[in-house]
């Protein structure tokens, strides 16, 4: 049984198939813990089909719009519970 | 005097019957959020979810605290029929008078405590409230306590807290808030993480002075008690020294990391949309846990007005916004910021108008930050709640050309969650600023140039009037007038 996640991207050309990214999922395992995140390390395919020993990975635009076609995503490690960076760098970043 | 805790105030409102309590299993992922926002379109009362999907039983949800005026106004200790005109008042004349906290030493908030490694966010029942939500929000009807390092200051803000994992939660407070600043001046430039307090399902009016922007070195807890008209009871944290309202009903210590993050958002937010989209968020590690036996969550589903924060934003940024103004000596009659206006737009009344004074007021809400992006200035002859007469004196009054200012509002400013701004924009915090001018020019002669307005009040004699008033329902009119 495939597990199912869910990921945010400010574009979809963020999601590169076929090459190792980073990105934070959360697992829609139902339960006490759905929606809990990760940061890891996985390829991606636009279909799940593209991954057959995969899991199944949707995906939500920046403002929570579903995409109607999941992804396939192979997670090949857990690179940590969170990420590098200043609060509120992304404002400060920009001019 | 004030309700000792968020329970009295749930059972005041059900022998109010402004409460629903819902006994059938409610799944808190989006179920929860769905009834709340539908009975806050209606305008419909409180509801206390009684049993929660996944959760034992007692582990409850509590939405539409403050939805209303009616529930401010019981909040408060007053009818639940007063105007809104006359719960603004009170609340400044209440507010006049800050009481100091007592401090004590437990409290109901210490009945259950996880420490360390026992710290599993889940074991609440943290609702998913709007489909698309970035994930699952602790803190939404929330108070979160910081403090100044240096000057000892504990501060009391409104921000959002989503659930990152077991041990982490990650939020949105702005660059320009009153945490983010001191978390910038303060603990970055150390490297030290900055100790929070996420406190949920305290005394209704300690969360509604938490969305009051009062100043620097203002403790906010005296206001809170100064509505109540008694002290705030407060208890010191497992893991700092925070003061938390001791009879809050779940407490979540934690520090906010000065150089990691985590996505977080998107978020269905007050203005209601989901404006802003998933950014990089303060990450708080959670430290400790402490919630009261059969903890009750309180939530907001929040979206278009009316809801807790478009209420409670309505009164307390109209309060501060009318004490900065005349701080700056503007001629003030009123203010008001309706909830439909979603502290986008407020209107202002003035003894004496013109473009002169409608720029100063642009330039005095804009200083720090630039929340409010649309500004209607009215003379005194139009009350500022009274929206019938506003929408008339923008309509007749403001000049199409020269009556609207407009104003650019630099990056870092701006709200970041105004929907009309571009994603750029939203970023960047840049935005502007639109003041309408409703009033008549201050040098236009009355006699020659000002229009007469042809209501009942101003253009019939005085002895008329009163003969009319007088003799109302003798002509036939059912109804006495005032």
């Amino acid at each position: 049984m495939k597990k199912e996640y869910l990921t945010f991207v400010q574009r979809l050309e963020d999601l590169v198939e076929r090459k190792e990214i980073e990105l934070t999922i959360r697992d829609l395992t139902p339960g006490q813990r759905k929606y809990d995140a990760k940061v890891v390390k996985a390829v991606l395919s636009g279909s799940p089909e593209g991954l057959p020993d995969g899991d199944i990975l949707w995906v939500r635009s920046w403002i929570g719009i579903l995409y109607p076609d999941p992804w396939g995503i192979k997670i090949l490690g857990e690179v940590g519970e969170y990420l590098s960076g200043k609060p509120h760098g992304e404002t400060l970043g920009v001019d | 005097m004030g309700f000792k805790d968020l329970r009295e105030f749930i059972d005041a409102l059900d022998k109010k019957g402004e409460l629903v309590r819902i006994k059938e299993e409610v799944d808190w992922d989006l179920e929860a959020g769905a009834i709340s926002r539908k009975a806050y379109e209606l305008e419909g009362p409180a509801v206390l979810f009684e049993k929660v999907k996944d959760y034992p039983q007692g582990f409850r949800i509590f939405g539409g605290s403050l939805g209303t005026f009616r529930r401010v106004a019981i909040a408060m200790g007053l009818s639940p029929d007063v105007s809104v005109k006359e719960i603004y008042a009170e609340f400044e004349r209440r507010e006049a008078s800050p009481i100091k906290p007592v401090i004590i030493e437990t409290g109901p908030c210490k009945e259950n405590k996880l420490l360390g490694d026992e710290v599993d966010l889940y074991v609440l029942p943290a609702p998913y409230i709007h489909d698309g939500d970035g994930g699952r929000y602790m803190g939404t009807w929330d108070v979160v306590i910081s403090k100044d390092p240096e000057t000892g200051w504990q501060n009391w803000g409104m921000y959002r807290f989503m659930i990152h994992n077991k041990r982490f939660l990650v939020g949105f407070p702005r660059y320009h808030s009153h945490l983010g600043m001191v978390l910038h001046k303060k603990y970055i430039p150390r490297k030290e993480p900055m100790p929070i307090a996420v406190v949920i399902g305290a005394n209704p009016l300690d969360h509604m002075v938490a969305t009051t922007p009062y100043g620097i070195g203002v403790n906010e807890a005296e206001f809170s008690g100064a509505l109540a008209q008694e002290p705030v009871q407060l208890v010191k944290c497992e893991t700092s020294d925070l003061l938390v309202p001791a009879n809050a009903e779940i407490i979540i210590e934690g520090e906010i990391l000065p150089d990691k993050v985590a996505s977080e958002g998107p978020f269905g937010e007050y203005p209601g949309y989901r404006t802003e989209g998933i950014r990089m968020g303060i990450l708080c590690q959670v430290k400790a846990i402490t919630f009261r036996t059969s903890p009750i969550l309180t939530m907001i589903s929040l979206g278009v007005p009316p809801d807790d924060s478009s209420i409670a934003a309505s009164l307390t940024a109209g309060i501060a916004i009318k004490r900065r103004l005349k701080k700056h000596n503007i001629p003030i009659t009123d203010v008001y910021a309706p909830p439909e206006g979603v502290t986008h737009l407020i209107v202002v009344g003035v003894k004496r108008g013109g473009a002169e004074i409608a720029r100063k007021i642009g330039e005095i809400l804009t200083a720090r930050r630039a929340d409010i992006n649309k500004i209607i200035v009215v003379d005194e002859d139009v009350d500022p709640f009274d929206f019938k007469g506003v929408i008339h004196a923008l309509a007749t009054k403001c000049h199409p050309i020269r009556g609207i200012i407009v104003e650019e509002v630099e990056a870092g400013k701006a709200n970041p969650i105004t929907p009309c701004y571009t994603a750029e924009e939203r970023r960047a915090q840049r935005g502007g600023l639109a003041i309408f001018d409703a009033t008549w020019p201050p040098e236009w002669k009355k006699e020659t140039d000002v229009p007469v307005k042809s209501s009942f009040e101003v253009i019939y004699p005085q002895n008329l009037k009163e003969k009319v008033m007088r003799k109302w329902q003798e002509y036939g009119f059912k109804k006495e007038v005032k």
